[in-house]
């Protein structure tokens, strides 16, 4: 998608670039020009009306599938009629007057006086009345139309917990939260971004809960944000993160309206932007990437098991084919006796060294991987059945891999998707391939030396000023119930130290709501 | 650009790191023969008096590493030559380290690959490291402080467990040896691991709850020389004094030993992990230091421009001062009773004792 500076577009609708034709005497002048404006384009609707005596023209004009044809209809049908005006010979005037507090039976209306106002207005899914012989008119809210109904969660599955998630529109994702969080402090800001595409993008936090700077941060970031285009929530995060450079995401991003709550009470931030199920969740710490919603449902015990074992999945799929490949290159003596020569007389035939051997079906994993998630959800399977049994099997009895290679490689594969966010385990899986090479050239002590260089790299990082390792480093010993670990509810009575509102320490929430325990 | 600063358990997992350093796989004190462990404890009270002798001159001068100070209270023309000292020395010293690591990682496993390549691989992640700030090194060493915890732990269980333990390496220890514990402990292990702490100097500076940093540096030193003494402990108890003092890496040599159930064997993993953090650790606050000292010498603004000169300058040193592992070792000798105690110890109350007396007469303008 291509993102230019926004002045350099020509076809820009922007009110504040050019200045504005009016809205003509005219009618048929004024719909004329704004046909023209739309490129003629035959999703708008324009019907015309006139009163009892011929005298007045009235045009109602809305674009097809933006509106709530319903709406339109009842308002049309009830209030243009102009059955309920009793003088003989009403003036543009009137007419105008009348239709305004018809209109506020409907919903917002809001009077428009130019024709770039106009054409925002109908593209945002309001309905527009033009009144001959008069140079303004009225528009009504009556956005609507089609969209996707809620459904279940497909990128964040759970066993328990909430079934739904959010869908594209950005009222009804709004509104997923809130019915979570009946609370008045809940405030959210809208703003509009993208000067060609003019996307809403609302910012949700709740008041005494979150930290002043940090939300001072992300309206001014946002106000920076100078492009053409928003289509997903991917391009604000890639715009407003700090560290350009770095392989680890510094925002999460979730399609669970309970992890939004979750995160808020928390005293996190939410970017919601209209057009996509995904929400932008701020700031987010290394830790956060590991845990799920399901955490806080399941019992404590369960869940301490589980993270303990998601964080052993990380370090395998990190450090998994690096260690083996370390440890045949190098390390011999660190394999028992027996083993190794096990090892030894499966890679007999086996022509390669072993890095290239391990990048030879981490390649072809990743091949398989990347297919399988393009196919049509049917083929899918077979796509996978078909390269990891059939290319698996067939590759070590055609002499190219050993079969001790094969479980290393698929074990780290499926150690990835134990990472519950999809864009850490991303990352996760390309330092994969640069801790293998640097094991194949120089074993362990390579291996411990990247390490050391990727722990420094996180700690340096910072997500809106909070470091992105926390509460590890630094170290705050209050909040590592939460962490590897997760403490009984009843425990958990704290706030995060580096996300706490230090004016007001959560107690408006906590007071009104009655909430006992926090995630 | 705001001021760096680092919190008291950050100092405190950076000591620790520090301390353990090498001094936890390289024989130290070898005259205490198999008292080795005692030689430390006695160190401990010498270790934490100069540490307060530094943490004095800090709270003198809360925004000044030592060279900063040092011509304060010398006076520009004794002061400026005096600090310049300190740059050779650091940089020789953390050479040294990388130099073990280097040595270790070549005797067992890497014997045939260049000592540069070994070493310069240590020394980009050094470079990395100070590149990134006083801040984010503090951090990492949170994160390390506890692995090295965890390995130790794991270490010296599985020691113990494998039945290797033999107390009677340990004890008794007769009057007669009381004298060398002594002479082991001042001045060697009081210098080494102890008085080396005057590379913190240079950290100090960024310490931000000032009140705390005596008992965080306390608690550190003390944790350290009780986790030093316990692990050379084990060592000995294990391999006695024979062997102690033979091996070039004690500790090495005992998880070579371990065999548990013919499933737990060949630790050895382990022991280079905890050289290696050791040492990047410690290398990097010596670098650290002679950054600082380097930038305050000559007036640099910006410290991070000095880091790849500085490291590039540890890296030549670290091969090409010695010829080999035993020369290395004798040099060290040398430098450890010599040089070392002049600018750990005497410099630091030479500074104090003239503070004092301006102090008390008013000559300070």
């Amino acid at each position: 998608m291509p993102k230019q500076q926004s002045q350099s577009n020509p076809g820009e609708i922007s009110s504040s670039s050019q200045e504005s034709p009016p809205i003509f005497t005219d009618l048929e002048d004024t719909l004329k020009q704004i046909h023209e404006r739309l490129g003629n384009s035959p999703d708008l609707n324009v019907r015309k009306y006139e009163t009892l005596n011929h005298e007045n023209h009235v045009a109602v004009m809305y674009i097809n599938g933006l509106v709530d044809k319903e709406l339109v209809d009842e308002y049309v049908t009830h209030a243009l009629s102009f059955e309920e005006i009793r003088e003989e010979a009403p003036s543009a005037a009137d007419l105008f007057i009348f239709a305004k507090e018809k209109a506020l039976s409907i919903g917002k209306e809001k009077v428009v006086e130019d024709q770039n106002s106009v054409l925002e207005a109908l593209l945002s899914g309001d309905t527009i009345i033009l009144f001959d012989k008069l140079d303004k008119g009225i528009s009504v809210t009556t956005s609507g139309g089609e969209g996707r109904s809620v459904t279940e969660a497909t990128t964040q599955v759970n066993i328990r917990g909430p079934k739904d998630s959010f869908t594209e529109s950005l009222g009804t994702n709004i509104a997923l939260v809130r019915k979570r969080i009946k609370n008045p402090n809940l405030w959210i800001e809208t703003l509009t971004m993208g000067s060609v595409t003019k996307t809403d993008v609302s910012i949700a936090h709740i008041h005494g809960l979150a930290k002043e700077e940090t939300l001072q941060q992300i309206r001014k970031k946002l106000a920076d944000i100078h492009v053409d285009s928003i289509l997903e929530s991917g391009y604000i995060e890639q715009l407003i993160e700090e560290n350009n450079y770095s392989p680890f995401p510094t925002l999460y991003n979730t399609e669970r309206p309970d992890s939004v709550a979750g995160n808020l009470l928390e005293g996190r931030i939410a970017i919601f932007v209209d057009g996509t199920p995904f929400v932008l969740i701020l700031p987010a710490t290394f830790f956060m990437f590991f845990h799920t919603v399901e955490d806080y449902y399941q019992r404590y015990d369960i869940t301490s098991v589980i993270r303990v074992l998601r964080f052993i999945c990380l370090l395998v799929s990190l450090f998994g084919p690096a260690i083996f490949v370390a440890a045949l290159n190098f390390h011999q003596e660190m394999i028992p006796t027996p083993l190794l020569i096990n090892f030894a007389s499966q890679r007999e035939g086996v022509p390669f060294p072993v890095v290239i051997e391990v990048l030879l079906l981490e390649v072809t994993f990743e091949i398989i991987r990347e297919a399988g998630i393009r196919m049509p959800s049917q083929i899918g399977q077979t796509v996978s059945i078909i390269g990891g049994l059939v290319l698996g099997q067939a590759a070590v009895q055609a002499g190219i891999v050993s079969p001790a290679m094969v479980i290393v490689v698929s074990l780290t594969g499926i150690s990835s998707f134990a990472t519950p966010a999809f864009n850490m385990a991303l990352s996760i899986r390309i330092l994969r391939f640069v801790i293998t090479f640097v094991a194949a050239y120089i074993g362990l002590y390579g291996i411990a030396i990247v390490g050391l260089i990727l722990v420094a790299h996180l700690c340096s990082l910072r997500s809106m000023g909070v470091p992105y390792m926390s509460p590890v480093a630094p170290f705050a010993p209050g909040d590592q119930k939460d962490i590897f670990l997760r403490a009984p509810l009843h425990f958990m009575k704290t706030r995060r130290r580096l996300l706490k509102n230090d004016k007001a320490p959560g107690a408006t929430v906590q007071n009104s709501q009655g909430s006992r325990h926090e995630k | 650009m705001r001021k760096e600063v680092i919190g008291p358990f950050q100092l405190f997992a950076m000591i620790v790191l520090f301390e353990l350093g090498t001094a936890v796989v390289v024989p130290i004190g070898l005259e205490s023969g198999h008292a080795v462990w005692i030689s430390i404890l006695v160190a401990l009270p010498g270790g934490i008096l100069l540490f307060m002798l530094y943490t004095y001159l800090y709270r003198q001068f809360p925004d000044l590493v030592i060279s900063g100070y040092t011509r304060k209270i010398l006076g520009k023309w004794i002061g400026w030559p005096l600090s310049l000292l300190y740059l050779p020395v650091l940089t020789y010293n953390g050479g040294r380290n990388l130099r073990e690591a280097g040595d270790l990682l070549i005797s067992s496993s890497y014997d045939r690959t260049p000592i540069f390549i070994i070493n310069s691989i240590m020394i980009i992640a050094v470079m990395y490291i100070l590149y990134q700030g006083i801040e984010v090194f503090s951090r990492t060493s949170e994160i390390y402080f506890w692995l090295i915890v965890i390995m130790g732990m794991i270490s010296n269980f599985v020691v113990i467990i494998a039945g290797l333990v033999q107390f009677k390496n340990l004890f008794p220890v007769h009057p007669g040896e009381w004298i060398e514990v002594y002479k082991s402990a001042y001045p060697n292990i009081w210098i080494f691991p102890y008085g080396e702490l005057v590379c913190f100097t240079a950290v100090l500076p960024h310490f931000k709850t000032k009140n705390k940093i005596g008992r965080t540096g306390a608690g550190a030193i003390t944790l350290s020389a009780l986790m030093l003494s316990f692990t050379h402990a084990i060592e000995m108890s294990v391999l006695g004094p024979d062997i102690y003092s033979r091996t070039t890496f004690p500790m090495f040599t005992m998880i070579t030993l371990v065999n548990v159930a013919n499933f737990l064997q060949r630790l050895d993993a382990l022991v280079i992990l905890t050289l290696i953090i050791g040492v990047f650790f410690k290398m990097s606050i010596y670098c650290y230091a002679a950054v600082s000292i380097t930038a305050d010498l000559f007036h640099v603004k910006e410290p991070r421009k000095l880091v790849i000169p500085v490291c590039s300058v540890v890296l030549y040193s670290s091969f090409v001062s010695a010829e080999n592992y035993p020369v290395h070792m004798n040099d060290g000798k040398v430098f450890l009773e010599n040089i070392l105690p002049f600018l750990c110890a005497v410099i630091p109350v030479l500074l104090f004792v003239v503070h004092l007396v301006r102090r008390r007469f008013g000559w300070y303008r």
